[in-house]
């Protein structure tokens, strides 16, 4: 491998050079600095992709079970932060203050439930894929097809925000369009998951942790010190700037302090930043607690994260995976509130004018003059994320459809060579459908993909935790839970696409604020859960073989 | 060999004494998850209390004047600082910026006297026209142009050198809004001022902890210290409980 990136680094070395005495600017231009870094980054993963590639059918869907603790630790916070972490957090933060911590919390309060209500069991129940234990479970190939259909669902619409995410960046370092960023972008990541799918894809995920949480904290690092924080702790250390956004920031504390257009680093009060709720936001404490509740349980009911589990070897290991992945992924999340504080501080002045929101880590830094360099470090970061991201999803997503729905359900004589075909034509597919999807820019990156958990929490969460934690869940029950909470997520998001395209469906002001795209599964997965319980009791019970198994295996206590 | 319950299962009623231990764990962890996320949020509802910004007093004494045929200067130079305070902010709603830079801009021209005035005119109009001509704020003739307009505006507002506000002055002043602050304007400044100037504050948000208001410390630093201690210790628990009873995983 070093054979091949050490060339790579000398060839760039001019390059870089010229880059690091380009003159600060916020858009517009071609950046040769930050190009570089991102191919060589994307280049090093798919080295790293084709040395650890996969040998046989455990390898590609489990990793051969093999994976350390740490390891699988790494994975996990890796596989979990996309762009709607790294881009998103930061974004939804500096337009909404404190509003922006439901999704901090949200995201990663949901691993608690994870871990005491699931993890281990689901390692015990030992299945590839959601839809396997579904199917498993409801004794159902119908229910498997719905599992995999709802997988593939939600993989699409966790993937928009990616493809926004990439496209956001494409169009920093490339100097185009939004449009032809993303299309380009949304490409260039579909060639990189068709030539690497899975290979290596735990390893390439361990890689992408260490990537992605340098490039995050590097920049934060510099720009802590810049405001003269304690800069050993930015995750600390920022709090004074929370402080001074309250309270303003007087030119005369700040004299010296300049961003890269020339604004002093003041600020006139802005308590509406931190304040709970606030008036100006347009956001309520409904909404706070509805987001928060809602990525929670989307997060123990999201496929891609649920088959992180079956990859460790023993149900302990899933256990003490949860405990490191959830410690790795708070190391980003403890950061990015800092950039949305330093760029509220740094964007202040009117002059500044409207920056996008979901770009505001990399502008942070820009206007903070960080080293040209490494802003492009940043952005390489950002595009680690997403791409990490997509890619995995993209490989659930079409796994899902070839082994969940076509040998499973429609073709079960169907040869390897067939099945892969099926796979790549799935990718291909969901690539465009997300590409299109991207380009209609409904929201901000962060909301996006919460709609995703949304509709997980409403589906695939309450047939995880009935199936796991009641033999009385039938398959009855099931299908009764699932098309409610189907028929929650269909309504929340059919009015959110008509009021996007400009259409007024009847109480669409009560629907939109009770079940907005990003919080329906605060009632939906109770819904679910209610309807499965009822159903179930009035239907005939769960087979006994599988009463058994999950007396014995699951919860064989 | 049959199970005596005929292998029924569940949460709630756990067949096992070590079922009903790790069932107990597992109702522990989550009540001190949902209580410290939930209660605090809800915690900070219930103390919440609309806390006007200083400014928002200010405001309140001297809106009258704007009524009258011959306000008081003093009295609008402090109103002029008002609507300044919350044009400093960001994000201001398009519909609300307008009605405060049109504040802003006939306050200005009702303090200024006959020679501010056409002064004020010419140069706001220049700075103006050479606005529109470029989008580089960092060209000299921009930046030269517009501390021109700050320091007269520094004159007739009374804004000190040392004062944010005098550098974002220039950029709410328009021309076209000088003579006319009609009923329209009026209205949606007053709405702005209630917006923006008055928030929900407790004394969970007023004391502040390593440098964060001690609200936003706790949610956006201490609960996920507090998650990632949940799991660690659910671990090192269920692992010393299947060793205790000597539970194969």
């Amino acid at each position: 491998m070093k054979k091949v990136l050490f060339p790579l680094f000398l060839l760039s070395l001019p390059l870089l050079a010229n880059a690091a005495t380009a003159s600060p600017q916020l858009e517009g231009s071609f950046k040769v600095g930050p190009a570089i870094i991102l191919i060589a980054v994307l280049v090093l993963f798919i080295v790293v992709g084709i040395v650890f590639r996969a040998r046989d059918t455990t390898d590609f869907y489990a990793a051969g079970r093999g994976i350390s603790r740490v390891g699988s630790g790494m994975a996990i916070a890796s596989n979990w932060m996309s762009a709607a972490s790294f881009l998103g957090m930061a974004a939804l933060m500096y337009g909404s203050g404190y509003h922006g911590l439901a999704y901090v919390i949200g995201w990663t309060g949901g691993y608690v439930l994870l871990l005491i209500l699931m993890a281990g069991q689901i390692r015990r129940y030992g299945k590839y894929t959601a839809a396997d234990f579904i199917g498993d479970r409801y004794y159902s190939s119908g229910m498997r097809a719905f599992g995999a259909v709802f997988a593939i669902l939600i993989s699409i619409a966790y993937c928009v925000g990616q493809f926004g995410g990439i496209g956001l960046m494409f169009k920093w370092v490339m100097g185009m369009n939004y449009t032809w960023s993303v299309i380009i972008g949304g490409g260039v990541v579909l060639f990189y998951t068709l030539i690497s799918g899975m290979l290596g894809a735990t390893k390439n995920m361990q890689i992408q942790y260490i990537i992605i949480i340098l490039s995050f904290l590097i920049p934060l690092f510099v720009l802590t010190a810049k405001f003269d924080y304690l800069w050993v702790v930015p995750q600390i250390g920022y709090g004074s700037t929370v402080s001074d956004i309250v309270n303003g920031l007087p030119v005369n504390q700040a004299e010296e302090l300049r961003n890269s257009l020339g604004h002093q680093f003041a600020i006139v009060p802005s308590p509406e930043f931190a304040m709970p709720w606030d008036p100006p936001t347009g956001m309520t404490f409904f909404q706070w607690v509805a987001i928060a509740f809602s990525l929670m349980i989307g997060t123990a009911g999201l496929p891609h994260v649920i088959q992180r589990f079956y990859v460790v070897p023993k149900a302990r290991d899933a256990r003490w995976s949860v405990v490191w992945g959830l410690f790795f992924i708070c190391i980003l999340y403890w950061s990015a509130p800092a950039y949305a504080a330093f760029g509220k501080i740094l964007s202040a002045h009117p002059e500044v004018g409207k920056l996008a929101k979901d770009a505001i880590v990399v502008y942070t830094a820009q206007l903070g003059d960080v080293h040209p360099l490494i802003v492009g470090f940043l952005a390489a970061g950002a595009v680690s994320a997403a791409f990490s991201t997509v890619s995995g999803l993209l490989v659930a997503g079409s796994s899902a459809f070839a082994h969940d729905l076509y040998v499973k359900v429609i073709n079960p004589a169907a040869s390897p060579k067939v099945q892969l075909r099926m796979a790549r034509a799935a990718t291909i597919l969901m690539s465009v459908i997300v590409t299109f999807l991207a380009l209609q820019n409904f929201a901000l990156i962060g909301q996006l993909v919460a709609v995703a958990f949304s509709l997980a929490g409403c589906t695939i969460f309450p047939l995880f935790l009935l199936g796991i934690w009641w033999s009385g869940s039938n398959k009855q029950g099931a299908i009764a839970g699932l098309a409610t909470g189907g028929l929650v997520a269909g309504i929340a998001i059919t009015y959110f696409v008509a009021g996007k395209s400009g259409l007024q469906l009847p109480y669409h002001h009560f629907v939109s604020y009770w079940l907005e795209a990003w919080y329906f599964a605060w009632i939906g997965a109770p819904l679910a859960i209610l309807v499965n319980i009822i159903v179930s009791r009035f239907t005939k019970e769960t087979p006994v073989e599988i009463r058994k198994f999950l007396v014995e295996e699951v919860h064989s206590l | 060999m049959e199970h005596h319950n005929d292998y029924h299962f569940s949460f709630f009623r756990p067949t096992t004494p070590n079922a009903r231990r790790n069932r107990n764990i597992i109702v522990q962890f989550f009540l001190i998850w949902a209580v410290s996320i939930f209660g605090f949020q809800i915690l900070l509802k219930v103390l919440e209390k609309p806390t006007p910004e200083a400014s928002y007093f200010v405001y309140k004494e001297y809106w009258a004047e704007t009524e009258k045929d011959k306000p008081d200067t003093g009295a609008l130079r402090a109103l002029g600082h008002t609507v300044l305070s919350v044009l400093g902010k960001m994000d201001i709603q398009p519909e609300y910026r307008d009605a405060l830079d049109n504040g802003l801009s006939w306050i200005t021209w009702s303090i200024a006297d006959s020679t501010q005035r056409e002064v004020l005119m010419e140069k706001v109009r220049e700075f103006e026209a050479i606005t529109a001509a470029t989008d580089n704020i960092m060209a000299p003739s921009y930046l030269a142009k517009k501390e021109e307009v700050a320091s007269l505006l520094a004159i007739i507002l009374k804004l000190g050198p040392q004062d944010i506000r005098r550098d974002i002055s220039p950029l709410s002043i328009h021309s076209y809004d000088f003579e006319e602050f009609g009923q329209e304007p009026r209205e949606k400044l007053t709405q702005a001022m209630d917006l923006y100037l008055i928030h929900n504050q407790s004394i969970l948000t007023d004391f502040s902890f390593l440098g964060f208001p001690f609200h936003y410390f706790y949610t956006a630093v201490f609960l996920l210290i507090l998650f990632v201690g949940l799991c660690l210790l659910y671990c090192i628990r269920t692992d010393m409980f299947h060793r205790k009873y000597g539970i194969a995983d």
